[in-house]
């Protein structure tokens, strides 16, 4: 682009002659931002009209919520600190991003990856990594209400007080830890096909949900799967979340570890992408 | 035995100041051992309206997606309007519509009028949206889901998303594939409309009629090379052809080519095999000046060998007859 226009700079000396064709793009930020804009609101409109999303993303994590409170026996506490009402609506908030996340993602890209939607795209001039991008954003801002939600059935009916400041560097935290799960979608996404990719989902869900230890705390598991426990996101967010809460420090393995997996599903995607790209497929 | 001859403007040095529309230079790619492009060489001036016609696996597709920059070649040069593919596709100068494999290539879930809307802003100078309505005319379509669509609704909309951003030049491959009779006719119309304003329009497709009745030239791939190349308006002419195969004890290929209609004659051994553009004439002929042959057999010439005759409608070259004469040799034992 830029040798063309060094070769032939627009100026009224050059009408005269073979007009070349204007492919520079108009440079300014405005113009570039719009397209991203666009399909960000699209994507996230999308998302939000959708009633099978929304019931599947607002019903799992608020009914097992209420589920769960019903089993709370007061004074229980989670590794001798932690009240175990707080436990409770921590890990919801986490099984709600994960739900909200898996589902934002992975079963509808699968199905535009199949559909060639996602190749149409590939040819408007929506730069090339933007697709992968808006996917992982539009997630994450479906994440968030989510986040909030659970809160506010924890405040409401799950007994749980907090100083505001402490309730808003929680949702921040829960929030940023969310990540992983946002590009796991999307993995998953470029990984499945449609007919597999909503049971892959739900799978998903539950196993990272359990093994995560949202639905029993981690130290209360035996040993072995302590030691699976340790290789999934959720437990890190809510170990973080836990501490946030409580006032300690925030362990830098667990960011560690959360900011590895977010670099090795990246990885995984751009690797499957070339793999397609290669084989001409793409 | 490409186009090239008949395009001496490819061989000006470069930089060339006003670069064709679409440009191919010696493009060679392999998916692992297939070989999908070989050695292509084309170039399609602006305004042109290009049928790219073959046989499934020839090389159509492979060629619309290196012009998209969705396929690197590994060797050769591809350009669209001078430029790199993707700089191209980034500057909003093309539109596509791809093969869409099993599903519909559109955003499930949405309205019509949702996608399109879409689609114009991604684009910095797109199409009035009432333009675009009238020409893809999906006046109708536009407030139904676009998982709700026909085939050939959903090709109407494609079409549509295709022409959005205004594009200078238009890649379709094989938008007719899921079309039934009339819906095709509709969509032939509307592709020649397109093409009438002057704009280049580039269409996969293995419907002969098809690329006869709107493409101003016919290029037929085959294993990822140009076979034949030549004017839309004597397609028919060329489908006539047929391959008449006999024996004969002691053939004289100077004879057999001054017979009626021939335009091909291949003689291996006591083996004959002739094209001719009419093969009643051409039997009559035989018969007259008292060929004995035996054997007698009648076929179609094939896509490929109807190309090779078209191709013979322009100039005569001398070396050219007896590389295509070969080829026909080669040809027959397959057809």
């Amino acid at each position: 682009m830029t040798e063309l226009s060094i070769a032939l700079p627009s100026g009224p000396d050059h009408q005269e002659g073979p007009i070349p064709p204007d492919l520079t793009l108009r440079s300014d930020w405005r113009s570039r931002l719009r397209p991203l804009l666009a399909f960000g609101r699209f994507e996230v409109g999308r998302l939000l009209r959708s009633w099978r999303f929304l019931a599947i993303t607002v019903g799992f994590p608020v009914i097992f919520y209420i589920l769960f409170l019903g089993d709370h026996t007061a004074g229980k506490v989670v590794d001798n600190t932690v009240p175990w009402r707080v436990y409770l609506m921590v890990s919801m908030c986490s099984f709600g991003a994960l739900v909200a996340a898996l589902n934002a993602a992975g079963t509808r890209l699968s199905m535009e990856r199949a559909s060639g939607w996602a190749r149409q795209l590939r040819v408007t001039p929506l730069p090339a990594w933007s697709y992968v991008a808006t996917k992982v954003v539009a997630s994450m801002l479906v994440v968030l209400p989510v986040i909030v939600l659970v809160e506010a059935v924890g405040a409401g009916f799950g007994d749980v007080r907090l100083a505001m400041t402490t309730w808003v560097g929680l949702t921040v935290l829960l929030w940023a830890t969310s990540l992983p799960f946002a590009v796991l979608g999307v993995f998953i996404g470029f990984l499945v096909a449609p007919e597999a990719a909503f049971p892959v989902v739900t799978g998903l869900m539950f196993v990272l949900g359990y093994f995560g230890g949202l639905f029993t705390p981690v130290d209360q598991m035996p040993g072995s799967l302590q030691f699976v426990a340790h290789l999934i996101p959720s437990y890190h967010q809510v170990s973080l979340a836990l501490a946030a809460v409580d006032g300690h420090t925030l362990a830098l393995s667990h960011w560690l570890i959360l900011g590895g997996c977010v670099a090795i599903l990246g990885l995984a995607i751009v690797w499957k992408h070339r793999l397609e790209e290669a084989r001409g497929v793409a | 035995m490409s186009s090239l001859s008949a395009a001496p403007a490819g061989a000006l040095a470069p930089p060339r100041p006003n670069p064709p529309a679409l440009s191919f230079r010696n493009v060679t790619h392999r998916y692992g051992n297939r070989i999908a492009l070989d050695r292509l060489d084309l170039d399609v001036p602006r305004g042109e309206v290009l049928a790219l016609l073959g046989p499934n696996g020839a090389g159509k597709s492979t060629t619309i997606s290196a012009l998209l920059g969705l396929v690197r070649p590994q060797e050769g040069r591809v350009e669209v309007l001078g430029c790199d593919p993707r700089q191209a596709v980034s500057a909003g100068r093309v539109g596509a519509m791809l093969q869409s494999g099993s599903g519909i290539g559109l955003p499930p879930g949405v309205r019509v009028d949702e996608a399109l809307r879409l689609v114009r802003r991604l684009y910095s100078r797109p199409a009035p949206r009432e333009q675009i309505v009238e020409r893809a005319n999906i006046g109708s379509l536009l407030q139904r889901r676009t998982d709700r669509l026909s085939g050939g609704q959903a090709q109407r909309v494609r079409f549509a998303i295709a022409i959005a951003g205004n594009p200078d030049i238009v890649f379709l491959d094989e938008p007719t594939s899921a079309m039934d009779v009339e819906s095709r006719q509709g969509f032939w119309r509307m592709m020649r409309a397109f093409g009438d304003e002057g704009r280049t329009v580039l269409f996969a497709t293995h419907h002969l009629a098809e690329a006869d009745e709107i493409a101003d030239r016919v290029v037929v791939l085959n294993h990822g090379r140009v076979v034949a190349d030549g004017p839309g308006a004597t397609l028919k002419a060329a489908v006539a052809t047929r391959r008449l195969r006999f024996v004969a004890d002691q053939p004289d290929r100077a004879q057999l080519s001054e017979l009626d209609g021939v335009t091909e004659v291949g003689v291996c051994g006591t083996g004959v095999s002739i094209d001719s553009m009419d093969a009643d004439a051409t039997i009559r002929d035989l018969v007259v000046r008292g060929v004995m042959f035996r054997d007698l057999e009648v076929t179609g010439a094939g896509l490929e060998q109807a190309f090779v005759a078209l191709t013979r409608c322009g100039a005569e070259e001398a070396g050219r007859s007896r590389e295509i004469a070969s080829a026909g040799t080669v040809g027959a034992d397959g057809s």
